[in-house]
């Protein structure tokens, strides 16, 4: 341990952060040692000085002006919490099991207007094509290219619809 | 009807529990007894009045909205400038990004401290009273650089030990140890100056 170290080691013994048997060790070098005596009784005054030395400090405005930026500070943020208030258990339940089902239709119905021929839906696909949605909790829209013999849909749907009520029709 | 609460003599946990309920004026009242203590934390640290209206301000908007989380382990103002001292060090993390080290750190990195600075034994108490040697220690604290005001303020006005205070300024305890020791040696010089020139000690 060098000098430097030593030092550190009793402003710790003077912080009361050194244990037991390191402390005492510590205890006896510095009393075979004046310079570490001079450290350990200038850092126990320093110590005595400062602390409880933090000077009560009054506000550069008036305490009306200071709270009143806090309190407009919390109500923003609290109605601006409110109008973002998460989903109710309720609703979160259903988007839960809906939005896979949701997703998953999605893709499937893509996948079959992608086949390369025609899939057997009774009906033939052509470039003019539409699709018919019975809900008004969901928008579809549909993009069909006759070049590559394919139909994108985008289905936009709200939390609140109810599986029963999703039929898509093709004309 | 309900009668209204009468704040202003209100028992601090009972300003509290209110204030936990949503009640607004409660907390107002709570603002009141401890602005000053959680301004002038910031300002022990921060050492500019903006900053710390800012800075205290934002740690009582904070305070409000972890309220749920005071248990009453410390006292209010004391978990409240635990708040203030947070903020603080988040703001003095962001500044420090955007500047190089001091040529003070740069400096207690290259060696040690007893080179450069002899320890010095003051004894002012017997010439000053406390309130001119406070405002002596405050003019002091002043001119340390951040590192070393912060770690003093941590140690000595929070009471935090070491291991802590190296978390909460991210650094290791030797770090902290040593700008302890190098702060504690520049006030002891720094207050022997001002005693000196004001003919308190020879």
């Amino acid at each position: 341990m060098n000098r430097n170290e030593i030092e550190l080691k009793v402003q710790a013994l003077v912080d009361g952060e050194l244990t037991g048997s390191e402390a005492e060790a510590l205890r006896q070098r510095i009393n075979d040692d004046a310079g570490l005596q001079q450290l350990h009784v200038s850092l126990t005054q320093m110590r005595g000085l400062i602390a409880d030395s933090e000077l009560p400090r009054p506000l550069p405005e008036s305490g009306d002006f200071y709270w009143n930026k806090i309190a407009e500070t919390i109500e923003r943020e609290e109605s601006a919490g409110e109008r973002a208030a998460p989903p109710t258990p309720a609703s979160r339940w259903l988007l839960r099991w809906l939005t896979p089902l949701v997703g998953v239709s999605a893709v499937v119905l893509l996948l079959t207007l992608q086949q390369p021929t025609a899939p057997d839906l009774g009906i033939m696909l052509s470039g003019d094509h539409e699709l018919e949605l019975s809900s008004d909790e969901i928008d579809v829209m549909t993009y069909n290219t006759d070049d590559d013999s394919m139909s994108i849909v985008w289905l936009d749907y709200s939390m609140d619809i109810q599986k029963d009520y999703m039929e898509l029709w093709l004309d | 009807m309900p009668a209204v609460p009468d704040y202003s003599t209100a028992e601090e946990p009972q300003l509290v529990n209110w204030a936990k309920g949503g009640d607004l004026q409660a907390f107002e009242e709570l603002v009141s007894r401890y602005r000053e203590r959680a301004y002038a934390r910031a300002f022990s640290i921060m050492r500019n009045e903006d900053l710390a209206v800012d800075l205290s301000q934002n740690a009582w908007i904070k305070a409000w909205q972890r309220l749920a989380q005071f248990h009453g382990e410390a006292s209010f103002p004391t978990w409240l400038n635990r708040i203030v001292t947070n903020l603080c060090l988040d703001e003095l993390r962001r500044r420090k990004r955007a500047r190089m080290d001091s040529i003070e750190e740069i400096e207690e990195a290259t060696g040690p401290v007893e080179n450069r600075m002899e320890i010095q034994e003051i004894d002012p108490m017997e010439r000053l009273n406390r309130e001119e040697l406070r405002e002596r220690i405050d003019a002091a604290m002043a001119k340390l650089s951040d590192n070393h005001r912060t770690v003093l303020v941590l140690y000595e006005y929070e009471q935090i030990e070491y291991k802590h205070i190296a978390e909460k300024m991210g650094t290791s305890i030797g770090t902290v140890m040593s700008r302890l020791f190098y702060a504690r040696k520049k006030m002891a010089a720094l207050l022997g100056e001002t005693l000196k020139r004001d003919g308190l000690i020879e």
